[in-house]
């Protein structure tokens, strides 16, 4: 993986996050998602989803639970806790704004 | 809300940490499989798809900490495990861990000592509130204004204090006043919301349940409570009323006393207690916090002020006897007053007092004046007499830590360096530097925590051992409770300790040159480069302790022999076999015949006990540190002369041994008789008559009144103090009064303490309880400070001295053990025992010489500090220097041999076939 790929410092907690919104996901899945919904842009490194993924649990903004999966493992799913819904929905709206100006500075020179 | 929960969350991953981490390795192992799955699906083969996974997934282990770390936990598992792994490597050498702790416990117990008793006498607070506004009057003058009488009961004596003036050219100071000065002061001068006087305890005895005893009372005038603004912890304090003429006695109780000798009884307030004959109504008790104005001494009750004029002791009769001065004055500065303005209008009230007054008592060129001072600063008690001593031996104490932490410190580089292999793995896995330093440091801690709690039991055992000695002279009534400054300070020596000694094995332990290290045999290391630099940084160690250690030795040595040379004094009397009995009769009891016929019966029955060669009596005992002395006119003379005043029996002189040296002794017809008689001393003739015969002159003549004439002439003896040169000095004949009995006896005094007790009960059985006590154990008692230091400062030595030696020994040891090879091939090339013995031992003196003589230049530059503590020996005594130097070096022998004697046993067989 390329420098272009890696993630911009600190969005991985809010794709984490936007990515469980819907319903909850294991780990594996986390990480699938983001590259499938980004085309293959985004590669979660996979030695940063673990820490990212217990540091928001610490946080308190994801809960995990240990459920059978489709197969019949045994995998720990993730899904948003109430504070994790509001902590989403500020770090999506500093994206928006952030990228929108970054927009604003690369198209205008 | 939230962090509550995080709290918890952070909680359960720490209460199920074994959980959690085994959790963490199912969800990475499912996500290996799930990735090993999608890649076999994309066509690889079983090994090819895990490997590809793994490649992707990174170092498991690495993403692993990174995980845990996000809990949050890891500095406490690491500290956890630090302790763990070094109480492991403590277990499994136990001998030098006990060495360790014990050498630790030692430092920690005798600095916490230490400073407790400094705590107690110098440090604590006055349990008095608003204490920057309550001052005490001190006066100064540039000579004493007259005092026919003068005591400061102990509350502020100060080393600066000279009754005599012209005494090193200090000015005369002192903070007692008389009665009338303070009614005028009370009355007269506005400057104090609250204003109060007190003397200490006179002899006050306690009549409960059939038996007598002595009680400590201090009489307070009426705002004494509001002055301090101490509250009751039960019933009532003294007011005002309490203090007038005819106010019906009452007692305010002290609450330690109220609860040892009340049991905490809440009935106490309303009963009456016999005092002296005096039925006195208990009506409260003060706060528990209200102890101790003056350090070290505890009272039991307060009485009003106004009850010592009933109770006929020696001051009754100065209640308006201006010349009388023996009140301390306390005030509590009026809101809006500042202390400077107060300052100025008390000092001018008292110099128009000493002045204009009804009897001028100073001249305007003395310039007489009033300073006040703030109660804590100013009511020092006895406490100047401890602040050498305590400070002294609190140097004493912090060497000796010094030297327990670096002996720690040698014992701990020993083993690093045979850990040094262990190390060298753990830096080459990559163990921080840190890492490494932090897990030393563990082990010292662990250690010092070991030794802080032994150190804090011995404390407390030296303590309670302390106060039943009676070294700390009139300190003995303290309760040694640990406050906050003990614990601090105890946690802050324990720190010491316990960071102290890693230090240099850190520093030496993690300088490790790996590859040698890993590669070589541990016992083959010290030939490496690093040896050369560990033999010395282990050698320094051991001579800064031997240097150390000759500091408190040579410091103690000079305090024995200045203990030795003060009991070596010629008091001018024989010391020995003297038996002496207090009496003190009240004033009031008898009439001066009545007492003259007790004391001439007292003579003569105590004359028959078997065993007793003479006795005889005197006003105070000599050498009691009780002294009386005042100015009077001597015929032919033109000024008055300052000499000290001794009232005696007869045979006075024939008891003490004191010698005759011209004239007669006091025969039973002077007693009583309307002629008047004295004996003066050698001193006396020689500085106010220049040698001439002093016989038949008159003393204390006056218009109507012819005096006493001189009869003899004695001895000079000393009178209170054993250090201060003999001053002129009359003796004149005892009326009445309290009494001192001597007896000589042939054999050991106290042998006849019940006999003499039995006597005093028969003849008169209201008599107040006698004190016993010998004129050694009297001479002992005014030298207690120099017991003190004497005592503590050479146990103090010995134990740097052993601590020294102890150091000494291990170096020695773990030298012995690591060059055992080298023994061994020594010795097979025919080195006799006699070399090997020579070579250990001369290792052990070279470093026991160094440390002796860095010593010895250290103390020759720091035993003058000592001056004011010595008697009759120079700081820099060469007999005592050399004799600390000889001991050590004989003490340092017997350390160097035992591992010298184990190095003549090397069988050079089995040291060479080690390899």
């Amino acid at each position: 993986m390329g420098k272009p790929n890696d993630l911009v410092q600190g969005t991985l907690d809010l794709l984490i996050l936007k990515t469980i919104a819907p319903e909850p996901k294991h780990g594996w899945a986390i990480a699938k998602r983001i590259q499938q919904i980004s085309r293959d842009v985004l590669q979660v490194q996979q030695g940063s989803l673990y820490p990212a993924l217990h540091r928001l649990e610490q946080k308190a903004w994801i809960k995990a639970k240990w459920k059978e999966t489709e197969t019949g493992r045994q995998a720990k799913f993730y899904s948003l806790t109430a504070a994790g819904r509001a902590q989403l929905e500020k770090e999506a709206a500093n994206w928006s704004r952030l990228s929108s100006a970054i927009n604003l500075v690369v198209e205008t020179t | 809300m939230l962090w509550i929960r995080r709290f918890l969350l952070r909680l359960q991953t720490l209460v199920r940490r074994h959980r959690s981490a085994q959790r963490l390795n199912d969800e990475i192992q499912f996500h290996l499989e799930q990735q090993i799955a999608e890649n076999i699906a994309a066509g690889m083969t079983r090994e090819e798809a895990r490997h590809t996974a793994m490649r992707s997934f990174g170092n498991p282990t690495v993403l692993k900490e990174e995980t845990r770390d996000t809990w949050g936990w890891t500095r406490l598992e690491q500290i956890a495990q630090d302790l763990r792994f070094a109480a492991r490597m403590l277990r499994k050498s136990p001998g030098f861990a006990a060495i360790a702790v014990l050498t630790l416990a030692l430092g920690i117990g005798a600095n916490t000592a230490i400073f407790s008793l400094i705590d107690v006498v110098l440090l604590r607070p006055l349990p008095v509130r608003d204490s920057d506004r309550v001052v005490l009057l001190k006066w100064e003058a540039h000579k004493q204004p007259r005092a026919d009488g003068y005591s400061s009961y102990g509350f502020c004596l100060s080393a600066a204090f000279h009754f005599h003036t012209g005494e090193q050219g200090a000015e005369p100071e002192g903070c007692s006043f008389s009665r009338p000065f303070f009614e005028h002061l009370h009355s007269q001068v506005p400057v104090f919301s609250q204003l109060t006087a007190f003397v200490g305890s006179p002899d006050i005895h306690l009549d409960r349940n059939g038996e007598r005893t002595r009680v400590s009372a201090p009489l307070v005038s009426g705002e004494f409570f509001q002055t301090m603004a101490v509250r009751a912890a039960l019933g009532r304090l003294l007011q005002p009323s309490d203090d007038l003429a005819n106010a019906p006695p009452v007692a305010v109780l002290d609450y330690g006393y109220w609860q040892t000798e009340f049991g905490g009884d809440r009935s106490v307030v309303g009963k009456t207690i016999d005092l002296d004959n005096i039925p006195v109504t208990v009506v409260g008790v003060a706060e528990p916090n209200f102890g101790q104005l003056v350090p070290g001494q505890g009272w039991d009750l307060w009485l009003p002020l106004d009850l010592f004029s009933r109770m006929n002791t020696h001051w009754s009769s100065s209640n308006d006897d201006e010349t009388q001065w023996w009140l301390t004055i306390i005030g509590h500065l009026k809101p809006g007053v500042s202390l400077a303005q107060a300052q100025g209008a008390v000092s001018l009230f008292f110099r128009n007092e000493m002045l204009h007054g009804a009897t001028p008592l100073s001249k305007e060129a003395d310039d007489p004046r009033i300073s006040l001072v703030p109660v804590q600063k100013g009511l020092t008690g006895n406490r100047w007499q401890y602040e050498e001593p305590f400070y002294l031996l609190m140097a004493a104490v912090s060497i000796i830590l010094l030297i327990a932490c670096s002996n720690v410190s040698g014992l701990m580089l020993a083993r690093t360096a045979s850990r040094q292999r262990e190390i060298a793995v753990r830096l080459a896995l990559g163990a921080g530097r840190a890492r490494v330093i932090r897990q030393l440091l563990t082990e010292s801690v662990l250690l010092a925590v070991g030794g802080a709690v032994i150190g804090v039991f011995f404390s407390y055992w030296s303590l309670a051992a302390l106060r039943s000695s009676d070294w700390l002279g009139s300190i003995h009534d303290f309760a040694v409770k640990p406050d906050a400054r003990i614990l601090f300070f105890t946690v802050l020596v324990s720190a010491l300790a316990g960071i102290l000694p890693a230090l240099a094995p850190a520093l030496r332990g993690t300088r490790i040159d790996l590859t040698p290290a890993l590669k070589e045999n541990a016992r083959t290391l010290p030939n490496t480069s690093q040896r050369g630099r560990r033999f010395n940084l282990g050698s320094a160690l051991v001579v800064a302790q031997v240097m150390l250690s000759m500091l408190v030795l040579a410091g103690a040595g000079l305090l024995v022999r200045t203990l030795a040379n003060l009991r070596n004094i010629n008091p001018g009397f024989d010391t020995r076999n003297l038996l002496l009995v207090e009496l003190d009769l009240k004033d009031n009891e008898y009439t001066p015949q009545q007492a003259q016929n007790l004391y001439r019966e007292l003579q003569s029955r105590f004359s028959s006990l078997p065993g007793v060669t003479n006795v005889s009596y005197s006003s105070d005992a000599l050498l009691s540190g009780s002294l009386w002395s005042g100015g009077t006119a001597l015929e032919g003379r033109k000024e008055e002369v300052e000499r000290n005043l001794l009232s005696v029996g007869p045979r006075f002189f024939a008891t003490m041994r004191i010698p005759l040296l011209s004239g007669r002794a006091f025969t039973p017809d002077d007693f009583g008789s309307k002629h008047k008689v004295a004996i003066v001393n050698r001193a006396f003739a020689q500085r106010y008559l220049e040698g001439r015969s002093p016989l038949g002159l008159h003393l204390g003549a006056s218009k109507d009144d012819p005096g006493a004439e001189i009869i003899g002439v004695a001895g000079d003896a000393k009178y209170d103090d054993l250090e201060k040169p003999v001053e002129p000095t009359e003796y004149f004949p005892l009326e009445k009064g309290r009494v001192n009995f001597e007896l000589r006896t042939a054999a050991t005094p106290e042998a006849l303490i019940p006999a003499a007790r039995s006597i005093i009960h028969e003849l008169d059985s209201h008599l107040p309880p006698a004190d016993f006590t010998t004129q050694t154990k009297q001479i002992d008692g005014s030298l207690f400070r120099e017991r003190l230091v004497a005592h503590l400062s050479s146990f103090f030595g010995l134990l740097a001295l052993g601590l020294a030696c102890i150091g000494l020994y291990g170096l020695l040891s773990y030298e012995v053990t690591r060059r055992t090879r080298e023994i061994g091939i020594r010795s097979a090339m025919g080195a006799q025992q006699r070399d090997v013995l020579r070579l250990v031992v001369g290792q052990g003196i070279a470093l026991a010489l160094a440390g002796a003589i860095a010593g010895l230049a250290g103390a020759l530059g720091l035993t003058r500090y000592l001056q004011s503590l010595l008697y009759g020996v120079r700081p820099t005594d060469p007999a005592t220097f050399v004799s600390v130097a000889f001991l050590l070096t004989l003490v340092s022998l017997a350390a160097c041999y035992i591992p010298a004697r184990r190095a003549t046993k090397v069988d050079p067989m089995t040291a060479l076939r080690y390899e």
